[in-house]
């Protein structure tokens, strides 16, 4: 008899428990509790005779003899973990898909590895390798001994447990009470690619799980079946809240490929100003610069000192990429001149706009194509780009993100 | 945004249209080269003595098709998921190597059917095959492959013009009718062997995977599943309905004069009631359009579904060296299926009905894990399978492996 110390789950799967009846059992599931820190097995699901029960794992020895793990049990003792936060080894988490934090990816659970401590059994990490998947098959002693006098070694990939999001199978009635949250700590972009690569079910679960302000973000990142797929499962409030936070342009973008009839539902359920800027970019046509541009800019009257536009822009507190220019406009709104951030710094406190303003600003109209917006934008060297419409009204403004975006895109086309 | 509400009928037309496609797509790539060899050589050889047999077959296909379709639909996963999830790595390892193994020979009698084709055009085939192996994996790699797809689609549909041929060929009706509905038999070795070819290019292992994940991809949702359905069966009647002409054109010319298939230019000769001395042409073309849709088809499919089920990196938006198991999967294939081709003196149409052999003997044991999945609570909730359905998923399963075994006992009782 050698004492045990670590070992994986597939080792001792389907193994015959000993036990003083003598009755014939075997081993189905592990039963873990993930409430606690250490998640720590609690309880196993076995197969005695044809009874399933689940019984107390406190009252399980697990020791090795000639090689072979032998699982001991004194009693089965049936307990109750209905109200408790546990997890199934085999039923959510082996061959299942789960994600790697720190791969920051998708990946299918080939064993999982526990350790044996004198307070219990605890599960230290999962195998993604390919030896895990040749242990499975029998196959991982034999190939690493025809490997050995070459010095090569079969891959082996271990996930500690603590960088494990379980992902549970959409047609799993319980539903993990973990609840993504390691997630959520994730960049957005990187959650929008674990989002994609989860199937349509598993994807609408994990979004709806988010809250609203991460949603958002998480949802601009996502590609264009992902976005229809997830907005489609949402409850229509929910989808509303979530929209809401997003900028109109996105917006409008994502509603201009959903169901005429769904992105209507969602334009009612919406706040109306929200709704009525967003409706305004659905008009413009896809290669308009109208439909990229961002509407909730900010701009500042001529009239204005600078005293008072830097104590605007601390009450605004507006995004990096649209402060890099301050459009000035006259009292018809009409877009007259650009000042810096370095004019608005280095000027006096009570110089007003126009006499610091750059009056030849480089404009476009919200009817021209994407495409001059390139051209533009290069030339120049620009980082944005005011929209005037017809009347020379300031209408909105291209950020250089947007564009790259859109160039992206009609790339990906091509290919 | 218009603010018309649209007629009850024309939302739902658009709702029908917008589904139907998978079904319908996967079914007509299904009369790939070596499924139009198989149908030819079937009429050319027995006449119109198995078209029961195809009537049966298309029930059944109907059958299979649609469990593929719902379990898409419920479970919002690929087959080759759902087998690792359910089934665990050895029996996960079973099901992909007999996949591996029905598509490595299907994609061997794509490339034939590709050499085939353009050797009636005078083309030998040390240039067409290579060159095309090479176009393939161009046209994989860039991802462009979902547009080239319906453009293969769109040529093969040149197999229609058989129903044409079939009623200028003035068949005897009245045998046609009498074969399609009462069977006839022979224990003959050639006889189970080719039906087993009919069956085995008409439900392939590879449609299976193949029509699941196209499902998956669509996004439908359990309330679409009527549509779906709808899409499904009629990509079964549509995929036999050409097929049973096929056999009716080949038998009513071929199988009348006693002409065996042995190059394609023979089955191309029962296209000559229609085409006349174009018939070669003609059936060329429509036998190039559906090899190169299956040449693309099966590689990446099959790589799709084995390193999903293994968890590899997998897409065509990865890198070769990020994924090379995916991309090494592709090669792999198209290396082989062109290669076995190069070999001198390999008999064409000989390999394409080989390989639908295989697919024949094989199809059942992916059957059986559909079944199996299909008739799960846990993986289906309540849209697990009816009892008629499996009544006739397990029969078809059943008789295959009868059919497979009389094929094995045969040799050694005649």
């Amino acid at each position: 008899m050698v004492r045990v110390t670590s070992f994986y789950l597939s080792r001792i799967l389907g193994n015959k428990i000993q036990n003083p009846s003598g009755a014939n059992a075997s081993l189905l599931d592990l039963i873990v509790d993930v409430s606690t820190i250490r998640p720590k097995v609690i309880a196993a699901k076995i197969k005695q005779s044809k009874d399933i029960k689940i019984v107390d794992f406190s009252l399980f020895e697990i020791y090795k003899e000639k090689g072979q793990y032998v699982l001991e049990c004194s009693e089965f003792k049936e307990i109750d973990i209905l109200n408790q936060d546990v997890i199934y080894l085999v039923k959510h988490i082996m061959d299942k898909q789960i994600v790697d934090m720190n791969g920051r990816k998708v990946v299918r659970v080939n064993d999982v590895r526990l350790a044996l401590l004198s307070t219990g059994v605890f599960v230290i990490a999962v195998d993604i390798g390919m030896e895990g998947l040749l242990r499975r098959l029998g196959l991982a002693k034999p190939i690493k001994n025809i490997l050995k006098p070459f010095k090569k070694s079969i891959q082996s990939k271990l996930i500690l447990w603590d960088d494990v999001e379980p992902i549970s199978s959409p047609r799993t009635d319980i539903k993990l009470s973990t609840s993504y949250v390691k997630l959520s700590t994730l960049h957005p972009s990187d959650l929008a690619d674990i989002i994609e690569e989860l199937d349509k079910k598993t994807q609408a679960q994990v979004f709806a799980s988010l809250d609203d302000e991460k949603a958002a973000d998480v949802l601009e990142e996502l590609e264009v079946t992902a976005q229809i797929n997830v907005l489609e499962s949402l409850p229509i409030e929910k989808a509303a809240d979530v929209l809401e936070r997003m900028p109109a342009d996105e917006v409008a973008d994502i509603l201009d490929d959903l169901k005429e009839e769904k992105a209507e539902e969602l334009l009612n359920e919406m706040e109306k100003e929200a709704s009525d800027e967003i409706k305004e970019l659905m008009e413009y046509p896809e290669n308009a610069v109208g439909s990229i541009m961002v509407t909730d800019f900010i701009s500042f009257k001529t009239h204005f000192t600078v005293e008072q536009t830097i104590y605007e822009l601390r009450k605004l507190k507006p995004e990096p990429d649209v402060i890099y220019y301050l459009y000035v406009t006259d009292n018809d709104d009409k877009l007259s001149g650009v000042v810096s951030l370095r004019d608005l710094v280095i000027s006096e406190p009570e110089t007003p706009l126009y006499e610091i303003m750059n009056r030849e600003v480089i404009s476009v109209m919200d009817t021209d194509n994407i495409n001059s917006l390139v051209d533009i934008i290069s030339k120049y060297s620009l980082l944005a780009v005011p929209v005037i419409d017809n009347d020379e009204k300031l209408v909105g403004v291209v950020i250089i993100n947007d564009i790259v975006y859109e160039l992206l895109k009609a790339r990906k086309k091509i290919v | 945004m218009t603010k018309v509400k649209k007629s009850n009928f024309l939302t739902q037309l658009m709702l029908i249209l917008g589904i139907i496609g998978p079904g319908l797509v996967t079914a007509n790539a299904d009369n790939d080269a070596a499924g139009i060899a198989t149908y030819a050589s079937v009429g050319a050889m027995f006449g119109y003595r198995m078209l029961w047999g195809l009537f049966i077959i298309t029930i059944s296909l109907a059958v299979i098709q649609e469990m593929a379709a719902r379990m898409g639909v419920v479970t919002g996963k690929g087959l080759s998921d759902l087998i690792r999830e359910n089934f665990g790595v050895k029996m996960t390892l079973f099901a992909m190597v007999t996949l591996l193994i029905a598509n490595l020979t299907t994609t061997i009698a794509e490339f034939a059917g590709i050499a085939a084709s353009l050797e009636i055009f005078g083309i030998p085939k040390y240039i067409s095959v290579p060159l095309f192996a090479f176009i393939v994996w161009m046209v994989i790699t860039k991802g462009s492959y979902k547009k080239a797809e319906k453009f293969f689609l769109i040529i093969s549909l040149v197999y229609l013009t058989y129903i044409f041929s079939g009623f200028m060929a003035k068949p005897n009706w009245n045998e046609v009718f009498k074969n399609t509905f009462v069977p006839s038999f022979s224990l003959k070795s050639d006889f189970v062997l080719i039906f087993i070819a009919m069956i085995g290019t008409t439900i392939t292992p590879w449609m299976q995977f193949y029509l699941q994940s196209s499902v998956v991809d669509k996004g439908l949702d359990t309330k679409h599943l009527k549509y779906e359905r709808i899409d499904v069966f009629l990509g079964a009647f549509v995929t036999d309905f050409v097929a049973f002409f096929i056999i009716v054109t080949t038998a009513a010319t071929l199988h009348k004069h006693g002409i065996l298939i042995d190059t394609a230019g023979d089955a191309a000769r029962a296209l000559e009631p229609l085409a006349g001395k174009y018939a070669a042409y003609l059936f060329a073309i429509g036998l190039f359009g559906a090899s190169l849709l299956g040449a693309h088809i099966l590689p990446l499919s099959t790589s799709y579904a084995i390193t999903e089920a293994f968890g590899f990196e997998n897409g065509l938006n990865k890198k070769f060296k990020d994924a090379p198991i995916f991309y090494g999967i592709i090669l792999f294939f198209i290396v082989i299926g062109a290669g076995i081709i190069l070999l001198p003196n390999v008999p064409l149409i000989k390999i394409m009905l080989i390989a639908q052999e295989i697919n024949g003997i094989l199809v059942p044991i992916i059957l059986i894990y559909m079944l199996k999945l299909t008739n799960s609570k846990e993986v289906m909730g309540e849209y697990t399978n009816s009892k008629t359905f499996n009544i006739i998923a397990w029969a078809t399963v059943i008789f295959i492996i009868i059919l497979t075994l009389i094929l094995l006992v045969m040799p050694f009782v005649l």
